[in-house]
């Protein structure tokens, strides 16, 4: 199934699709993949982060779906 | 030793006097709550010879205790009819503490010109004519000021733009950095339109040749101070994130989760968001040569401040904050960086408040005087703030000043005061936070956003009701205390995490006071402060009728979410249950 993926700050450079950026991009997953599957993969199991899908924070044993929005953040703040 | 310096601008009479025992233990926004609700009528006009201007720095200030030189700006505001604390970063706080100054209270009203106020590092202290400078600019002023100054001296100022002598509610106080630019701003709540109404134009404080002031203890100040920095340094947001991108890296992850506020308050995602996002900014400024790190005050070490500079390199303002871009920006429906600098300039040259002028801007443009991202017609319009046209004294007085006057609904104000980056339907935390403090929808009072969306300080639901009250009375305390301290309030990030940057603060406390800090103690300054300011409201007429969002965010769902704010009333009103006994432990009612 294919996601639309989003990694932002630090984390953007590890994006699997070329050129990303910062920019959500399509990316495909297995069905029934969990956040912390998904962030395995990407190399980011040993990173403090903040994930979002969908806009609403997500736990590791989230299992995605089609056409989730799926975006990770390193440990921000500010404001 | 530290002195309160009472300045009458009445009699033009300058004296001093040791701080009174009662306030001792006071610094920052701790003495200038206290001094406002001691000394100042609840129903005084803000913008008269009653209303007092009080500056303090916090209890670190002149102290090497990392990011402690926060200085605080205290009076009756005229944008929301209460008590405020403004707080600045900048060189001023740290100046003042070496003069031995824990706070000047500014009262009367000059009955005719313009003053500055000279401090020299021998002590000595005088009102100078400042006619000549009727009618400048915080940049142009800059230039002026130091041209009176000696060669090689180190002084730092805090001014007012034409916003302030016109007297406008969004009108802010610029202080300089350490490199002397006018760009850091108490911006919230109309304070430059109180400096400007006793006829001040210009603070002007030398320091030179001074050290830094007296500890109790210096050795384990010391000792204490690395620690605090060491945990500063190792938490990844006061180390890395902030360090690297500065507050602007929150726009991508607030517009991720839906609550960035979008041409006013409408939506709670921009499509440009990324265009506006600190790690664009941080490229391109990079790119044209700009500094992308250093703190605003010495004795930082989370250096989140930058210089925004142009396509040519040349400095344009300083780099814009978080809030800046949001309110110029995405609020407006102008998405790109250029133009945000350009308004952030002129907002900060006239001297008003960016997030009060970007919301009020937003009403403006939601009236259909102009459209959604017309930055010309922005520009054209903030140009007019302080000239006397009708269009810039309407948003010189703000978001509420613009709705009324040209018919819009929305106004995005608690107490009169526009509301900062986050929208409050998504993220109920900060609704929380707006609706309840004393200060007016001041994010700063209470930064839910840390539990809500950061995972900062534990994780509270953003789009939930539950637990909201508790996070933000909690936060509200604590920010109050960082306050006092004269601690900027991005150390709460570690603060929050990592239990032995607490321990720090109370052992810099106590090492440099002499008393013993405990934990409870400083959070039992924290509720001090809140019950001052509680109180005064309370005399000056506000009710829990106050404490509440506008209308519209309790029925209009805000996409993507499409949620509304649901924290219940009745909850909303217990956050300040505990000022009765705390009022009735200070002897005060």
């Amino acid at each position: 199934m294919t996601i639309e993926l989003a990694l932002f700050a630090k984390f953007s450079a590890r994006h699997p699709v070329p050129g990303a950026g910062r920019s959500a991009r399509p990316y495909s997953v297995p069905e029934c993949t969990t956040v912390g599957q998904l962030i395995g993969d990407l190399g980011l199991a040993d990173e403090l982060r903040i994930t979002f899908v969908n806009g609403r924070h997500a736990d590791d044993e989230l299992v995605l779906a089609q056409g989730d929005r799926v975006a990770v953040f390193p440990p921000v703040a500010g404001g | 030793m530290s002195d309160i310096m009472r300045v009458d601008m009445s009699t033009l009479e300058i004296k001093r006097e040791p701080l009174p025992e009662r306030w001792v233990d006071f610094g920052g926004r701790a003495l200038t709550s206290a001094i406002v609700f001691e000394e100042i009528p609840a129903d005084a006009d803000p913008l008269g010879p009653a209303n007092k201007l009080i500056f303090a720095p916090g209890t670190f200030g002149g102290t090497t205790a990392p990011n402690g030189g926060r200085l605080s700006i205290g009076a009756k505001s005229p944008l929301t009819g209460g008590i405020k604390e403004s707080n600045v970063g900048g060189q001023l706080a740290h100046t003042l503490s070496r003069l031995g100054i824990a706070g000047i209270i500014f009262e009367g009203a000059a009955n005719d010109g313009l003053y500055s106020l000279v401090l020299e590092a021998d002590g000595s202290a005088k009102l100078e004519r400042s006619d000549a400078w009727k009618g400048l600019n915080n940049y142009d002023l800059a230039e002026k000021i130091k041209a009176t100054r000696p060669d090689g001296d180190r002084f730092a100022t805090a001014s007012v733009g034409q916003a302030g002598e016109a007297l406008l509610s969004s009108a802010s106080i610029a202080v300089t950095d350490p490199k002397g630019i006018p760009n850091r701003h108490a911006g919230r709540g109309g304070l430059g339109a109180v400096m400007a109404s006793k006829g001040l134009k210009a603070v002007i404080a030398s320091d030179k040749g001074l050290g830094g002031v007296v500890h109790a203890d210096k050795d384990a100040f010391n000792v204490a101070t690395r620690k605090f920095a060491t945990a500063l340094r190792e938490h990844p947001v006061t180390g890395e994130g902030l360090p690297t991108y500065g507050t602007q890296v929150l726009t991508n992850i607030i517009n991720e989760a839906g609550g960035y506020p979008t041409r006013n308050f409408q939506a709670g995602q921009f499509e440009f968001a990324e265009a506006l996002s600190g790690e664009n900014m941080r490229e391109m400024t990079i790119e044209r040569g700009g500094n992308v790190k250093h703190g605003c005050h010495t004795g930082c070490v989370i250096q989140c401040s930058r210089y925004w500079v142009d396509k040519d390199g040349d400095y344009k303002t300083k780099g814009m904050e978080y809030e800046s871009v949001w309110s110029l920006g995405a609020n407006c429906g102008i998405g790109d960086l250029d133009d945000v600098g350009e308004l952030d300039r002129m907002c900060g040259d006239i001297g008003v408040d960016t997030m009060e002028m970007g919301a009020a801007m937003a009403v403006y443009m939601e009236s259909g005087a102009i459209e959604f991202g017309d930055t010309k017609g922005a520009l054209k319009a903030l140009a007019q703030v302080g000239t006397g046209t009708e269009v810039g004294t309407t948003l010189g007085n703000g978001a509420e000043a613009v709705g009324l006057k040209y018919g819009v609904a929305r106004i995005p104000v608690v107490k009169h005061q526009a509301m900062a980056a986050y929208d409050p339907r998504p993220i109920q935390g900060i609704g929380v936070t707006y609706a309840t403090t004393p200060q007016g929808a001041d994010h700063t009072a209470g930064y839910a956003i840390t539990a809500n969306i950061l995972g900062v300080g534990g994780t509270v639901d953003p789009l939930s009701p539950v637990g909201q009250v508790g996070l933000s009375q909690a936060l509200q305390i604590a920010t109050a205390m960082l306050d006092a301290m004269g601690l900027c309030i991005f150390v709460a990030f570690a603060v929050l995490d990592k239990p032995e940057a607490f321990e720090a603060i109370c052992e810099m406390a106590t090492a440099h006071t002499g008393k013993n800090w405990s934990a409870d103690d400083l959070m039992l300054l924290g509720k001090k402060v809140l019950t001052y300011e509680r109180l005064f409201n309370g005399k000056a007429g506000f009710t829990n009728a106050d404490d509440r969002l506008p209308g519209y965010m309790y029925t209009e769902k805000l996409p993507p979410h499409n949620v509304v704010f649901t924290v219940p009333d009745a909850e909303l009103d217990t956050l300040f249950d505990f000022v009765a006994e705390t009022a009735a432990g200070m002897g005060i009612a």
